[in-house]
């Protein structure tokens, strides 16, 4: 035996999304903090009496005890650490932490170290699950996923002449990743027009810790400005429509049209009023 | 995959052909496809036929029933068209499997609607590539007398992203949305439960 690489690998992991594999077998896409990101074998998973299944759920932080196969290593062990069950159980908070996953699957490379972009899809799980702001933990999830993989946004200083532009002259480009000013506006036909305020917020979120950046006040159409802004630059970085962020937006209208109906229903019925507001 | 090329040299033989038109089933690896092939082969013409007819059967048959979405060589299915399944109930389920798996207990007598699928962006799949604008469409206009949706996709995530979606559309529309109950399976071993499962039989257990 001696001499040879070791047959299991021990490591944490945090399951970034799963498929089908044959009859009752699933491909488990893991984020891990020195292998990056990894593909292997779950066995048995889709029976119902599966000791495995429960602990491979995506958005699962888990220990992991994998056997190198032949092309992809076998899980022979795991053990849930943290499963996130607040998150789960609500639509808003679940369908950003899908959109996370789904980033962290498209930004990182296999078998490559990933401790930094790991460390900040955990916590963003974390952040999510205790509740924080649904708005302010997806946009700092998605700058720092930028900046750690070489594609920082430039906010302030013009991508053409390098000069600070004010917020309301200033427009952008998802392509360029970044704001042009009027002087250089030619020369980038393809710009958009930006929000001043919803370019204030970026800056905001590119320089100040976590923390702070949770204290900016957003209205849900502001709110909703940036997530626009946000989504074209990834799915631009990316290189690819992002499914997961056009259900990000689906749930939200959902959400908004059910309270409406339920506002229309409250003049009407008060009876119901109460057990809605339950 | 194959070593049954065609000795004059002219492409794939007929057996090969059969070979790999067996091998890309679900469940069917190379040697299965192999034995399959070499079956049909020995098997009486008459036995190949019938094989061969009932794939073209099922294809140029069957279709999507109107309203549930059902696979169905009838239409609207025979659930939809018995007068004694009860007409306030959807139970709302991902496959056609799964009609036949709840049907198999013998304990639902209401309607079905199949979304042929589940919401999984990781997988590209949105609620618009499902037959959710059927369902909702059908409670508004035909099935006016349903009541209650038990949605019964897969206790997995994808299963409960879909559920409370569905929540959030059918709840405005006065419907009592439902979800089947989760908890350990039957024969299963606490010490191998993960944290949700048990976690959700602690929450749903009832009284002995």
């Amino acid at each position: 035996m001696s001499g040879r690489a070791p047959r299991v690998t021990k490591t944490e992991a945090i399951v970034i999304r799963q498929r089908r594999l044959g009859d009752a077998d699933r491909i488990v896409t893991l984020l891990t903090p020195l292998r990056g990101k990894v593909d292997v074998v779950a066995k048995g998973v889709l029976r119902s009496k599966s000791r495995l299944a429960g602990h491979l759920e995506p958005l699962t932080h888990v220990e992991i005890v994998l056997a190198h196969g032949r092309s992809l290593d076998v899980v022979t062990q795991a053990q849930a650490v943290e499963s996130f069950p607040a998150l789960r159980g609500d639509l808003d908070r679940l369908s950003a932490a899908l959109y996370l996953a789904e980033l962290a699957d498209r930004f990182t490379v296999e078998h490559a170290d990933a401790t930094g972009l790991f460390a900040l899809l955990h916590a963003a799980l974390v952040r999510l699950d205790r509740g924080d702001g649904q708005q302010v933990v997806t946009r700092m999830y998605e700058l720092a996923l930028l900046e750690a993989t070489g594609f920082r946004p430039e906010w302030t200083r013009c991508l053409g002449c390098g000069v600070e532009v004010p917020a309301d002259e200033a427009r952008w480009s998802p392509l360029e990743g970044g704001v042009i000013g009027v002087e250089c506006g030619a020369r980038y036909p393809g710009a958009l027009p930006i929000d001043a305020t919803a370019l204030r917020v970026l800056r905001a979120y590119q320089s100040l810790p976590y923390e702070e950046a949770g204290r900016v006040r957003l209205t849900d159409d502001l709110a909703a400005r940036l997530e626009q802004i946000m989504h074209s630059l990834m799915r631009a970085v990316a290189e690819r429509e992002l499914k997961s962020a056009a259900f990000v937006s689906a749930a939200r209208h959902a959400r908004v049209a059910e309270e409406t109906a339920t506002a229309g229903l409250d003049e009407i019925r008060d009876d119901e009023c109460a057990e809605a507001e339950d | 995959m194959n070593d049954f090329r065609d000795p004059s040299g002219g492409g794939a033989s007929p057996i090969a052909r059969l070979v790999d038109a067996f091998h890309r089933l679900p469940g069917i690896g190379p040697k299965i496809a192999q034995r399959l092939a070499y079956h049909v082969l020995r098997a009486p013409e008459e036995e190949a036929r019938d094989l061969a007819e009932a794939l073209m059967e099922v294809k140029r048959s069957v279709v999507l029933c109107a309203r549930c979405q059902n696979v169905t060589a009838e239409n609207p299915c025979r659930i939809c068209s018995d007068k004694g399944r009860e007409r306030t109930i959807i139970c709302v389920v991902e496959e056609p499997l799964d009609v036949v798996a709840i049907e198999r207990t013998g304990g639902f007598h209401g309607l079905y609607h199949v979304l042929h699928g589940v919401i999984s962006p990781a997988d590209g799949v949105g609620p618009e590539d499902l037959k959710i604008a059927e369902l909702l469409a059908r409670i508004r206009d035909v099935d006016r007398d349903v009541t209650e949706v038990i949605v019964a996709t897969n206790p997995n995530l994808e299963g409960e992203a879909t559920s409370m979606y569905l929540g959030r559309l059918l709840r405005p529309l006065g419907i009592r949305v439902t979800r089947l109950a989760r908890g350990l399976p039957a024969g299963a071993d606490l010490e191998y439960a993960d944290d949700v499962t048990l976690g959700r039989a602690l929450e749903f257990r009832q009284e002995v």
